[in-house]
């Protein structure tokens, strides 16, 4: 089965929704580590409600040993541990009866960090390689025997992730501690220096020496075995690609990742001693060496203070830069202007005959009329027939007026509304004949 | 000439380095060790160069602490006197340099701490009048933040004299160039004694240093009068005994340190 990936932004929200909080005092972190100590020392799985309060006791025997009521501290720094999920209880039986109590993954890693002195030395880190070498080698020829899915899983899968992940784990944790020692180191250089100023240049330079030995050989196992991991691990991940078991490919890809950071980490930490080293060299040759009583410092913040009143300042070359004249070139400016084309804004009159609507409107009417038309809607339709059809609503009203004005109608109580065309009705006015005005 | 790879001033100028470095040196940036290449280069050029340089009228010079610059002699090139803001700055840093406690982070320290140590030797009032010189009555907000501003210039322009390298808006590394405002304080005599030999080199001059010059070159003028334009680089010259004499009592109490030429 292969493992999804593990998106670090939904794993932070899921984190941040458990609202996770670790506060430990100086006594409950002596606490878990003398659980730690006591469970590793006497094969212990887990502890009885009394084995906690007396390991608690103990430890506060130690940390605090003036302080009273340890029944009742006890049993509150159980609870706060077990709210931290720090202690769990292990035997499940509920109100039945006591319940017995180890520490979880997260406190056995805590107090691990305080007391593991497990620093990457040239002995560990050749044990862990030459394993990780085997363990490598091992699983290669499975996979190369590897058939179905459960041999994958069993002979490649789970190695990777348990052993070999392990193992390079150990070098990275080994790697971090080294990490804190250098600055311990770089701490105690300081001091010493301090204290004893030049007495402690040898013991300085020796321990400069060292540490660079130290360095060094952790550098030159990590190149030379981090190779031969890499090269093994490329050989099982080919292998793995072309039987296409996917779940096998990641747990490699992983692996290759891990192994890549440690031997970046040698690259790196080498890199920055180099760096401290040369410049602990110079402090010791140039400063200590040159300045036995050490009283430049009091001699220069003697200088400091008084600068204003006897000022003083020191001389530096100020060439002017060189001028460079560039060649004057046309400014040219590719892009297009923002303009508009010239027009004129008023267009000239064209020159047209005046149609005159009304006269044409009487004319037609008079045409309709003359042809003894009886009745408006006779007259408007032969006037619209020779209307375009956007001007006949209008021609109607036109037609209406000229009609009342040369015709005359006769009186009726109901005028009918009759259609002209589709799209007019007007009121019906019949026309007396020979109406005419005159 | 033992040991070098360049047989003339030609393979010298030849060089890929040269045109780089050469310009470094003429604005006054200190090559020290950290700049591997460039140290390399001037180490192996050292002879050929010093004689290149003395004919412009300066002298390259290569202390014991392992760094090189250029110091002009005559008025071949042109040169500046440090103003007050970077003397005081570059003495406080080479305190720094000197102090053990700084070894434990290899000489990398924050911009911060520079400050409040400045502050710390000086006083605080002090340091306020010495940054803020043309000003009678001043605001102590105004003040502090004309410090903290001629602070941060005095930085950047001692930076770019390759006194320190600017890591980040934080932190800083100190470099060995620094040593060189230990110099007036390094040898066995007096330090009146020392100020006359290295004025004499022209290493540096009596007095305040030149006017602060702002970001665009400008002569800044704080108080609103007009600024005195800067007096022309001296020449080399034997101090007068009366100055010599406010020096005198400069560290009678403390036994100097050794030096390299004391050793030898």
């Amino acid at each position: 089965m292969t493992e999804p990936a593990k998106d670090p932004q939904i794993m932070l929200a899921a984190l941040a929704r458990s609202h996770p909080v670790l506060e430990l005092g100086t006594l409950d972190l002596c606490f878990l580590a003398a659980l730690h100590l006591q469970a590793e020392g006497a094969a212990l799985s887990a502890f009885s409600e009394d084995e906690l309060s007396d390991v608690f006791e103990q430890a506060c025997a130690i940390v605090e040993p003036r302080a009273d009521n340890l029944k009742r501290r006890a049993t509150h720094a159980i609870q706060r541990l077990r709210d931290q999920k720090l202690l769990a209880r292990v035997d499940g039986a509920g109100v039945l009866r006591a319940g017995e109590f180890a520490l979880t993954r997260l406190s056995a890693s805590i107090v691990e960090s305080y007391l593991a002195d497990e620093s990457l030395t040239r002995e560990n880190l050749t044990q862990l390689t030459r394993s990780l070498r085997l363990s490598l080698a091992e699983i290669l020829s499975r996979a190369s025997q590897a058939r179905d899915s459960d041999d994958w899983r069993n002979a490649v899968e789970a190695p990777l992730r348990v052993s070999v992940s392990d193992l390079v784990s150990g070098i990275e944790r080994r790697q971090r501690s080294l990490d804190l020692e250098q600055q311990a180191f770089q701490a105690t250089i300081a001091k010493l220096l301090e204290s004893d100023w030049f007495g402690a240049v040898d013991q300085c330079l020796e321990l400069l020496e060292s540490t660079s030995r130290t360095l060094t050989e952790l550098n030159e196992i990590l190149l030379r075995d981090a190779h031969e991991l890499s090269s093994s691990l490329q050989d099982i991940q080919e292998i793995t690609v072309n039987a296409q078991a996917e779940g096998a490919e990641a747990a490699v890809e992983r692996v290759m990742e891990q192994v890549d950071r440690i031997r970046a980490w040698g690259a790196a930490r080498q890199r920055a001693w180099s760096e401290y080293y040369q410049y602990v060299h110079r402090y010791l040759c140039d400063v200590v060496r040159l300045d036995p009583s050490r009283a430049l410092i009091q001699r220069l913040r003697e200088q400091l203070s008084q600068h204003t009143s006897r000022p003083f300042a020191l001389s530096v070359a100020a060439a002017a830069s060189p001028r460079l004249l560039r060649e004057i070139e046309p400014f040219k400016d590719d892009k297009p202007k923002v303009s508009r084309p010239r027009a004129e804004r008023e267009r000239p009159p064209n020159e047209s005959d005046a149609i005159d609507q009304h006269a044409i409107v009487e004319e037609l009417v008079q045409g309709a009329l003359s042809r003894g038309s009886l009745g408006l809607c006779d007259v408007t339709q032969q006037v619209s027939a020779e209307t375009p059809p956007e001007l006949r609503f209008v021609t109607a009203g036109r037609v209406a007026q000229v009609v009342a004005r040369l015709a005359r109608t006769t009186l009726d109580r109901d005028r009918p509304w009759v259609s002209v065309n589709e799209d007019l009705v007007i009121e019906e006015w019949k026309l007396a004949k020979g109406g005419a005005h005159g | 000439m033992a040991d070098t790879r360049y047989l003339t001033l030609g393979d010298v100028v030849a060089d890929e380095l040269f045109p780089d470095v050469d310009l470094a040196l003429r604005r006054g940036r200190h090559v020290d060790r950290e700049d591997s290449l460039w140290y390399t280069f001037l180490v192996d050029a050292q002879a050929l160069l010093e004689a290149f340089y003395r004919r412009f009228g300066c002298e390259l010079i290569h202390p014991t602490d392992g760094y090189f610059y250029l110091l002009p002699t005559g008025d071949k090139l042109g040169r500046r006197h440090l103003s007050v803001p970077e003397m005081l700055v570059g003495q406080a840093l080479t305190l720094l340099y000197l102090d053990p406690a700084t070894l434990q982070s290899g000489g990398v320290i924050k911009r911060a701490d520079a400050l409040s140590h400045l502050a710390a030797v000086m006083g605080s009032d002090a340091l306020t009048r010495a940054f803020n010189p043309k000003r009678k009555r001043v605001d102590e907000r105004v003040a502090q933040e004309t410090v903290r501003g001629k602070f941060a210039e005095a930085l950047r322009r001692l930076a770019a004299l390759g006194f320190v390298d600017l890591l980040d808006a934080d932190a800083l590394r100190l470099r060995p160039g620094l040593l060189r405002f230990a110099e007036p304080v390094r040898g066995r005599g007096s330090p009146a004694e020392a100020l006359e030999r290295l004025v004499a080199r022209g290493e540096l001059v009596l007095g305040e240093g030149e006017l602060e010059v702002d970001e665009d070159g400008e002569l800044a003028d704080d108080s609103g009068e007009q600024a005195e334009p800067a007096a022309p680089a001296p020449e080399p010259f034997e101090l007068p005994s009366e100055v010599l004499s406010e020096f005198d009592d400069f560290g009678d109490d403390l036994s100097p340190p050794v030096t390299p030429e004391d050793e030898t």
